[in-house]
């Protein structure tokens, strides 16, 4: 049929062009993956002194007020640690009492994170729940749960909103809000001030904006109440 | 006595399939369970939780595609290569201890479900990573039989021919492999954690499985229709370079709002909309070989193996491609993130990329172990493919409805809070979607039942002429 | 022409980063454009007879 050979037929020359193009993308998955480490890694104490805004900051921020607003310059809400300045960025100033406490050390807040992750896998919050909108959909995404309005209205009844979701996590069926329960884990109560202390930490990560609006359409929200 | 004729290795392979028609079934009763529970949420509540439900449902696919591919694998292997497996005794050893290890992963999650927050509940109980929650001892048990499994396959390629097909698969493998560390360790650092369980989940399932399919496909089309060797590789090497160059960058479409910076949107955006153009291809290139050989006259060696083959085409490219690029660019997956559009795409681009193909392969496999030259399509075999495919196409549609639902009301409409996330759970056009997936759900159950029928008898139920043919040869 | 970059932090990607498609672009043309010499250089071998049949 054909006389000619032709290059796009050879196999040679696909083998060659598979090669390179899987050499070529997994370096540079490399190089990117490297450079978004160094942005990744977890804050430090100074970094929240030195007022240095960090994507995911240290465990300390549970000392402070947590807020998620819009930002300008960005294009989307950002989390604000310690109240908001006039540019839209964190102040790092604002404390908030967490369990009674706004003076949690760097590693006493780092093992409170370090045990709350711990439980949130042990009970395998990710098959019913969403964390950074990955899991299942069976449950609310918890990316920004420590902000949810919901617990803003229980706050007053046990003293503080920590205090209505820790209450919550230690036996979910008695609080039940909707038909649709979370089981009783058997989380304890030091599991479940450390699960707390996680979701306000989380609250805090820089997630370009995701979820969007949370929390914010109150016209169409309440436009139904 | 017909069974003589296979290399040990094709025995091993069928005993990999038995195990993976097995777990396939427990993936589709878990499955069951939980689209109930959506509906009737007191169903089963504190017994068998729908977390509990989800992570064997997931889990079982994982691992029931896992041993169809390994086992598909030690299926073509002696016959590319031309020889038996090398330390096949060996292959047989891990076999056994893979399953048992299983065995032990799925009765812990069934009757322990969780554990204190603690070290040892990481490394004996559960993991608590979507997908991967197999607990530490188990991932460590797994990377030594895959080991085991490299070795046979590296081991048998040496000494024995190189063809296409086996230098994709064994480059391949490797990487699919080494993937599965990058899930195996712990930290506090929630985006870190995700950041690295997206290399295991997106590598696998969007780059090396891919590879991993069009390889075996290629070895498919060849054994069903006897086509050109040289033109199947030739399409081989171009999928590879298609699927990985947008796959292992595509990687960025998970990467868009787990605390990473803003340029994965971008990178993640473009390489991912790339990545349906591979399967358009295989699917086109499947086609043309049917009609080809259809217009010299050749028949199809194994009429089942062929007809899933093409699902598996189709659904590819339906699943994995379109469904994937409706919510793969982030103005868009801002919205869809953690709703049920990604559970609609999954069960498509599971099913339409892995779960066909597989089945495929089983079907090799079951004439092969018959001595049939030829293997017709009977009817459990056609239903087994009717009722699954459809049921599949129904359930995507059910959840794609449910989905724009929770996307408007919860995202849109309510800003993504626990208040906007029950309105939208409870409107009637949800519930109704869960309903239809439910309903699709018993239809892919009820053709589980015949394809498990038809995979014990077909051998034994095929038309007068296929053993008239055999009859001839025999005697000839 | 060139815009600031507004991520948190700004790396050697985000500045190339700019505005729609800029950084995609350049990383698919790094990928493709070598593939146009692979093909010229294949093509050569083939008409040099330099190629063994398959």
């Amino acid at each position: 049929m054909d006389k000619k050979p032709s290059v796009w037929s050879s196999n040679r020359f696909w083998r060659r062009s598979a090669t390179w193009v899987t050499g070529v993308s997994a370096v540079l998955l490399i190089f990117l993956t490297m450079d978004s480490m160094s942005q990744m890694t977890m804050g430090t104490a100074k970094d929240i002194e030195n007022k240095v805004a960090k994507r995911i900051p240290s465990p300390v921020v549970i000392n402070y007020k947590i807020d998620y607003q819009l930002n300008r310059k960005r294009g989307h809400e950002v989390p604000i640690i310690g109240g908001m300045d006039a540019n839209g960025n964190s102040k790092y100033e604002e404390k908030e009492k967490f369990f009674g406490r706004d003076d949690y050390s760097e590693k006493e807040a780092s093992e409170l994170i370090h045990k709350g992750k711990l439980t949130i896998q042990a009970k395998n919050c990710m098959d019913c729940h969403t964390l950074l909108g990955n899991g299942a959909y069976y449950a609310p995404d918890l990316t920004k749960a420590w902000l949810d309005p919901t617990w803003n209205t229980l706050a007053a009844a046990y003293g503080g909103k920590e205090y209505a979701i820790a209450a919550f996590l230690q036996n979910p069926p008695a609080m039940a809000m909707h038909e649709r329960k979370m089981p009783n884990l058997g989380i304890t109560k030091d599991e479940a001030k450390a699960v707390v202390a996680y979701l306000k930490f989380m609250a805090a990560i820089d997630t370009n904006g995701f979820p969007r609006n949370f929390g914010k359409i109150k016209g169409a929200v309440d436009a139904r109440k | 006595m017909q069974g003589s004729r296979l290399y040990e290795g094709q025995k091993l392979a069928l005993k990999y399939f038995f195990v993976a028609v097995v777990l396939f079934g427990a993936q589709l009763l878990f499955g069951l369970l939980a689209a109930i529970q959506f509906l009737y949420p007191d169903f089963l509540f504190g017994v068998l939780d729908f977390s509990i439900n989800r992570i064997v449902h997931i889990n079982a696919l994982v691992v029931w595609l896992l041993y169809a591919m390994i086992g598909a694998v030690y299926w073509l292997l002696p016959d590319e290569a031309g020889i038996e497996v090398v330390g096949v005794k060996l292959a047989n050893l891990a076999f056994y201890i893979l399953t048992a290890a299983v065995a032990v992963v799925v009765l812990v999650y069934l009757f322990i479900q969780v554990g204190p927050g603690k070290e040892s509940t990481i490394w004996f109980i559960t993991e608590g990573r979507e997908y991967i929650e197999a607990p530490r001892w188990a991932d460590i048990g797994i990377v030594a039989v895959v080991l085991v499994f490299l070795y046979n396959v590296y081991a048998t390629v040496m000494k024995g021919k190189h063809t296409g097909i086996l230098v994709v698969l064994m480059a391949d493998l490797i990487a699919l492999a080494g993937l599965y560390l990058a899930g195996m360790f712990y930290t506090d650092n929630i985006a870190i954690d995700q950041f690295w369980w997206w290399w295991v989940v997106h590598l696998w399932v969007e780059a090396t499985w891919e590879v991993y399919v069009a390889a075996v496909g290629g070895y498919i089309l060849i054994k069903t229709l006897n086509a050109n060797r040289k033109v199947v590789e030739m399409w081989l090497w171009i999928e590879v370079a298609m699927m990985f160059g947008s796959g292992i960058l595509g990687l960025g479409h998970h990467y868009f709002w787990i605390g990473t910076p803003e340029y994965w949107w971008e990178i993640g955006a473009l390489f991912s909309a790339l990545e349906p153009v591979p399967l358009v291809g295989l699917f086109v290139h499947v086609l043309y070989d049917w009609g080809k050989e259809r217009g010299k006259g050749n028949t199809i060696k194994n009429v089942p193996a062929f007809a899933w083959l093409t699902v598996e085409t189709f659904g590819n490219f339906l699943g994995a491609g379109v469904w994937g690029f409706m919510h793969t660019l982030p103005q868009i997956n801002l919205y869809t993130h953690g709703t049920q559009w990604p559970a609609a795409h999954g069960h498509l681009a599971f099913f339409g990329a892995y779960v066909a193909i597989m089945i495929s392969a089983i079907y090799l496999g079951i004439q092969g172990k018959a001595g049939l030259k030829e293997l017709k399509m009977t009817k459990a075999g056609w239903w087994a493919i009717t009722l699954i495919t459809v049921g599949v196409l129904l359930m995507t549609v059910a959840l794609t409805i449910s989905a724009y639902v929770q996307t408007m009301v919860e995202r849109g409409m309510y800003g993504a809070t626990w208040e906007g996330f029950f309105v939208a759970q409870a409107d009637v056009w949800f519930t109704q979607g869960m309903g239809w997936r439910l309903f699709s759900g018993l239809m892919v159950i009820a053709g589980y039942g015949f394809l498990v029928y038809d995979l014990l008898t077909c051998d034994k139920k095929q038309p007068a002429e296929v053993y008239e043919e055999e009859a001839a040869a025999a005697t000839a | 022409m060139f815009e600031p970059c507004t991520d948190v932090v700004c790396s050697f990607w985000s500045i190339l980063n700019q505005g729609p498609m800029t950084l995609t672009i350049t990383l698919h043309t790094l990928i493709v454009l070598p593939m146009v010499w692979i093909y010229f250089d294949e093509k050569k071998k083939m008409e040099r007879g330099d190629i063994p049949q398959e």
